[in-house]
């Protein structure tokens, strides 16, 4: 490795390490509702009480289950279902992405919130 | 042992055949990849062994031709993998295109950097590149939630993939006839 090679290896360290923090800044802290944008729109979810939601994807219906404060992706019309493996998230500044559907959820921050806040 | 640097003698048949090899090379690599490797579940995360075709197409051929080789490579497993013109294409072509620029701008750098800091920096700004191309599909900054878990993903691969392309480079007998580079 030469000196230059340290330094990229180092760059990427301190990118990833200060991109830890800056996700749960742009979150504002709240654990309590979600965010969910979709082809359809932006709405915001409580993340209580406990229930199963539809929300519309670019190939069909997504099935969202919120239990115990934390939102996971029962079911959704996707080649490779990763947003199904994804599992559960419950922090803030978590989220679940389906990009065939064109669906996200990310865990705290209003729809008034700051988008994002990378440094 | 250089080759004439004229643009006519710069697709010589042995450099098209090696550009060809490292095509099907990166191809089956990537395919191998999303068949068999469980996928991880961060969106647009791959370990990324196939980089080690651009990484070599970089080091025997130039930043143009390791340009070709990324392109055609994804396209090749596009057409293999079914999802041409879906969303995974455009990831995976901004993923390719973001490792290939900073890849390619590292390797105009004479000795500074070698084939292990290319390789860690392509597959940073391979999950950067698929990150933002998420964000702008999905129409929403949560794709960008995932980055640190991605970036810190991506060094442990670009190292591997790194060290292992800088002793293939050392050990194969190239029979290519250009310099190589970032050895």
């Amino acid at each position: 490795m030469t000196r230059g090679d340290r330094l990229v290896v180092a760059g990427v360290l301190a990118l990833a390490a200060l991109a830890w923090p800056a996700t749960y800044l742009a979150a504002a802290g709240r654990a309590d509702v979600a965010v969910v944008t979709g082809p359809g729109g932006t709405s915001q979810i409580a993340l209580r009480p406990d229930r199963t939601l539809e929300i519309e994807g670019a190939r069909g219906p997504l099935t969202l289950r919120v239990r115990d404060g934390a939102v996971s992706v029962l079911d959704a019309p996707c080649p490779d279902r990763l947003c199904v493996h994804q599992g559960q998230v419950c922090a803030a500044g978590a989220a679940l992405v389906c990009v065939p559907n064109g669906v996200s959820v990310r865990v705290g921050g209003g729809s008034d919130a700051l988008d994002a806040v990378i440094r | 042992m250089r080759s004439t640097p004229s643009s006519a003698r710069s697709w010589a048949p042995r450099v098209v055949a090696v550009a060809g090899l490292l095509v099907a090379l990166g191809a089956v690599l990537g395919l191998v990849e999303s068949a068999l490797l469980p996928p991880l579940p961060v969106p647009g995360v791959r370990i990324g062994i196939a980089n080690i075709a651009v990484v070599f197409a970089l080091a025997l051929l130039g930043p143009r031709k390791a340009l070709a080789v990324s392109v055609l490579r994804v396209v090749v497993v596009g057409i293999a993998a079914g999802t041409l013109g879906g969303p995974s294409l455009v990831l995976a072509l901004a993923g390719a295109l973001g490792a290939w620029a900073v890849m390619a701008a590292l390797s105009t750098r004479g000795s500074r950097f070698s084939v292990v800091g290319w390789s860690v920096a392509g597959a940073a700004a391979h999950v950067v590149g698929q990150l933002i191309a998420a964000s702008v599909l999905t129409g929403s900054p949560a794709p960008l939630l995932f980055a640190p878990v991605s970036l810190a993903l991506a060094l442990v691969c670009g190292l591997s993939v790194g060290l292992a392309a800088r002793l293939l480079l050392l050990r194969l007998p190239l029979a290519v006839n250009v310099e190589v580079r970032g050895s």
